[in-house]
């Protein structure tokens, strides 16, 4: 950290050193760096606007891929088992993640159903797949085009999934609706908890940068490989 | 005097997909991204006329969905259809004061904060107003950050509908306004990612070369 904005100021106050080997341009204010990655374990922040332009996990393709395949195990209790359960006199209802859509829709509110369901249920679930399938995928050189676009769709799906919104949700649906009948926690809603900081470290742990580094190393080696292929054969 | 270094003004774009630095040349308008292929551009592509349009509508959308009902509770064949603020308030009346403030944060604050916070935004580089760009930036952290939150009221209506479901004896029922709400909320978050910050510091670094410009001036002809 730092580091940027001591080698821009020497370059701006020597421009006749000539060109100076540019890595990177701060995304929200366009200074040029001449640094791309942070080290293992720290990140990288713009010296001028302080975005956060970089930040280098230790292990992060291990450690997201492992998050990803325990929210997508998660999922599946989540998505079935009920979350809550509310009862008046003898009369009782369960709310699953899915059925709230399901009577929104059943309503006529199909704009506002969609929503729903794609912020609680899809996005979360897209991110999951795309990041388990990117962190698998990375490892090969064949997959390095499909691995790209499940980048850019992931950099698309990231800020809607909204589980931790939803638990709000929840929490707030509890404490309000407690007055009226019997709110009881049901165990779907543990899973739920548990899928929603699953969901949080695994995109704390995902870094692009060391994806798009694994990439190239594999698609070097491939190379390599092909280039002794054909010295071989020749 | 120099000013750092920055990407546009020496024939670089920073992709937007994967933050990959491009070198261009300056006839180019857009071209793909050499690394994930996204399409590249500058600037994003009139981003201040796609965040007016879109805070614009989002400032509109907020008046039926603070005026129409968004949720009625119905319990033992009564109930009145509730506003968003109708129900923060009825929490607070009921002694709740801790979950009224969320929803009161969540549905009424964030989106307004979020509108003046754009409509800031866009009248800085609109206008070329003459602020600190680090105190936009941190407008903008701010509307960037809090944005998706107000998803709340909806979340929660949507569990209420499926869980209350008694019939007669009780009942939730989803209203017009919790339409319109879902809309702003989606709006103002399509209206923030179309804003380029950048913009807020080409205006500043404008201004800068400007007032150097005339200090020169000035200089030369006293002496």
């Amino acid at each position: 950290m730092g580091q940027g904005l001591d080698q821009t100021c020497r370059h701006t106050q020597n421009p006749d050193t000539g060109p100076v080997a540019w890595q990177r341009a701060c995304h929200q204010c366009d200074l040029l760096l001449t640094r791309a990655h942070a080290p293992v374990g720290q990140s990288l922040l713009c010296p001028r606007c302080g975005a956060s332009l970089h930040r280098n996990m230790d292990r992060s393709v291990a450690q997201t891929a492992a998050l990803s395949l325990c929210g997508l195990l998660l999922f599946i209790p989540t998505a079935t088992l009920p979350l809550l359960e509310f009862s008046l006199f003898s009369f009782g209802a369960e709310n699953t993640l899915m059925n709230g859509v399901q009577a929104l829709f059943a309503a006529g509110y199909i704009w506002l159903a969609s929503i729903v369901l794609f912020c609680s249920v899809l996005a979360p679930l897209g991110k999951f797949l795309l990041l388990g399938f990117i962190c698998w995928g990375s490892g090969w050189a064949s997959m390095a085009g499909p691995v790209a676009r499940a980048l850019r769709w992931y950099h698309h799906l990231q800020e809607w999934g909204m589980l931790d919104v939803y638990m709000l949700g929840i929490l707030v649906a509890l404490v309000k609706m407690s007055d009226l009948g019997k709110m009881t926690v049901e165990p779907g809603l543990y899973c739920f908890v548990a899928m929603m900081v699953v969901a949080s470290a695994t995109s704390v742990s995902f870094d692009a940068e060391t994806i798009w580094a694994r990439l190239a190393r594999r698609r070097a080696q491939s190379d390599a490989a092909e280039r002794n292929q054909e010295e071989d054969t020749v | 005097m120099n000013r750092p270094a920055r990407a546009l003004s020496h024939g670089f774009w920073t992709c937007l997909g994967c933050r990959q630095l491009v070198r261009v040349s300056p006839q180019t308008q857009s071209c793909l991204c050499p690394r994930c292929g996204a399409r590249m551009h500058g600037r994003i592509e009139s981003s201040l006329m796609l965040t007016w349009a879109l805070t614009i509508t989002g400032a509109l959308l907020l008046i039926p969905a603070n005026i129409l009902p968004v949720m009625t509770v119905i319990y033992l064949g009564a109930g009145e259809p509730s506003t968003i603020i109708g129900g923060a308030l009825e929490l607070y009346q009921n002694g709740l004061w801790g979950i009224a403030l969320i929803v009161f944060v969540a549905s009424i604050a964030v989106p307004v904060m979020k509108l003046v916070g754009l409509v800031i935004l866009c009248l800085i580089v609109q206008w070329r107003l003459n602020v600190a760009p680090r105190q936009a930036m941190r407008v903008y952290r701010v509307v960037n950050a809090i944005g998706r939150w107000s998803l709340l009221d909806l979340f929660m209506i949507s569990i209420l509908v499926a869980l209350v479901d008694m019939g007669a004896i009780a009942e939730v029922e989803a209203g017009a306004g919790s339409t319109a709400f879902a809309t702003v909320v989606v709006v103002t978050m399509f209206a923030v990612r179309a804003f380029d910050p950048r913009l807020v510091w080409d205006v500043y670094e404008a201004r800068l070369q400007a007032s150097t410009a005339v200090k020169n001036k000035t200089h030369r002809e006293t002496e």
